[in-house]
């Protein structure tokens, strides 16, 4: 579905410095798969993301979704960021019928999908509010809504749940995993947070500190439907989440893959 | 609700200021500052004569036009300066040499091009427009978070249509605070390019009377002119409310807080 083929990304830090984000990453994401991207701050994880999402380009390799090579932004792949970036001068219905409208569904049509979607992330009664008339949880819903609505199927997913209280951030976490069973998109999630990634993943990449690179990809064997109120005390989840933690704190090794 | 204390003080105010100047005006005694009462006095004569009507009339519509031109050119040239850096290279060292000139200064030689007439005097209120509005368009196309563009255009959005449906709309809050600015130089250039080019207009009734020593009537069409500028400033900022009351701030809904 997707496949990352020695992607590296070198800004230009300015005054003839540069500096190198991203360092020779090649993964490969089968369709329907959940894939977190797990790293510490400023390890360019997210600037992986959005090199799939084509909103930058790669300094060298490149990005295969479905074969093709990505040369920008498509609607089959939909971004939601940790900002929201709704737009503020429409409403949360006027917000998830947008992207619907610009690809040619008719009002009526458009507008009843919309409510469909902002019932789904348990949003109806909100439809003619305006985004800063919400809570930081609730305009995260909306940008899910609004980004589902044109149908992708692969999800980029940029720290969503990262500016959310805890109890939010495991709300959501629930209704996402919900939602995710409903139709198995292709997700890529990137996220700081060990436990977030091996409750929500088929598999949990990490990445080293600046310049990234691909430290260890592990596959987290826990059935599903998952449930948190189950995992939480399931002895796998516990060994998943304290292995990885264990992985994170070791000094950057000269790990290779 | 009632609350008297934000609607008396403007009135407060303004009975300040006249009661001031009326004092101020009986101790000095001078021929040049007519009491407040004997200006207000010709106010009703100078509105009620269809001469002057039509003086303020012509004012008030090369104002208007002058300003819509000048909201309509610039615009486009802000939000593209804020969303492409070339752009931003090629008409930023421009607009600092213009800015610190006096747009009314250039009056007596844009009349040697255009004459006295309508024509030069709405050129000049257009210049006195348009930078502020440049400015402030350009501050708010700058600012329109990234993160939103990138959104649209996984929604399949073109850059120029970026440019209208998600730039223009952003950024509109930050272009209406520069029409407001705009539209108040807008009414100052006005005045003095009537003053440098004496025809028609509130200017041209204002320098004339001030020619022929006629004090109360200079007074008068003072208070007259910043009537002007209270209404319209007033009727802007009712439209700039609606326009924007989405991103006016406001309490945050918190029933089911997430």
């Amino acid at each position: 579905m997707i496949a990352i083929a020695s992607v590296t990304k070198t800004f230009d830090s300015g005054k003839g410095r540069r500096h190198l984000a991203l360092a020779d990453i090649s993964l490969d994401i089968a369709a329907g798969e959940f894939v977190s991207i797990l790293g510490p701050s400023g390890c360019g994880k997210s600037t992986l993301l959005y090199i799939v999402g084509g909103f930058i380009p790669p300094s060298t390799g490149a990005v295969l979704v479905k074969g093709e090579r990505v040369n920008g932004p498509s609607p089959d792949r939909g971004p939601v960021f940790q900002e929201f970036a709704l737009f503020p001068w429409k409403t949360v219905l006027g917000n998830v019928m947008y992207g619907l409208e610009r690809r040619g569904v008719g009002r009526q049509q458009a507008q009843a999908r919309a409510r469909e979607l902002i019932a789904m992330v348990h949003l109806a009664g909100y439809e003619n509010f305006y985004p800063k008339e919400l809570s930081g949880g609730m305009k995260q819903r909306v940008a899910i809504a609004r980004t589902l609505a044109y149908g992708p199927s692969i999800l980029l997913m940029d720290e969503p749940f990262g500016s959310l209280d805890a109890h939010t951030r495991t709300r959501l976490q629930n209704d996402l995993l919900d939602i995710w069973e409903r139709d198995r998109k292709t997700v890529l999630f990137v996220t700081h947070s060990v436990e977030e990634a091996v409750f929500l993943s088929d598999r949990v990449v990490m990445m080293t500190r600046a310049p990234g690179r691909l430290k260890e990809v592990i596959a987290i064997d826990l059935p599903r439907p998952r449930s948190r109120a189950t995992l939480l005390l399931d002895r796998r989840f516990q060994d998943y989440v304290v292995g990885i933690e264990r992985l994170m704190d070791e000094p950057a090794q000269e790990q290779h893959r | 609700m009632i609350r008297p204390g934000p609607t008396l003080a403007p009135l407060a105010a303004c009975a300040a200021l006249l009661v001031a100047w009326e004092i101020g005006a009986r101790l000095a005694g001078i021929d040049g500052l007519p009491p407040a009462s004997h200006a207000l006095a010709q106010i009703p004569a100078i509105l009620g004569d269809p001469e002057s009507l039509l003086h303020i009339g012509a004012s008030l519509r090369r104002m208007v036009v002058g300003f819509a031109l000048g909201v309509a050119a610039a615009v486009p040239i802000g939000l593209t300066m804020g969303r492409s850096r070339h752009v931003a290279a090629f008409f930023n060292p421009l607009l600092m040499v213009i800015y610190p000139v006096p747009k009314a200064a250039l009056m007596p030689v844009i009349m040697l091009w255009l004459g006295v007439g309508d024509a030069s005097k709405t050129l000049v209120i257009f210049l006195g427009v348009t930078l502020p509005v440049i400015y402030h368009s350009y501050q708010g196309s700058r600012a329109v978070e990234q993160k939103m563009l990138w959104s649209a255009a996984a929604m399949g959005m073109t850059a120029p249509a970026r440019l209208v449906r998600i730039v223009l709309p952003a950024a509109l809050p930050e272009i209406l605070a520069g029409c407001r600015v705009g539209l108040v130089l807008a009414l100052i250039t006005m005045v003095t390019s009537e003053m440098i080019a004496r025809q028609t207009g509130l200017g041209n009734i204002l320098f004339n009377s001030l020619d022929m020593a006629q004090y109360d009537t200079v007074y008068a069409m003072i208070v007259i002119i910043g009537a002007l500028g209270f209404v319209l400033d007033a009727a802007f900022e009712w439209l700039r409310g609606r326009l924007v009351a989405w991103a006016e701030p406001s309490h945050p809904i918190m029933v089911g807080t997430t």
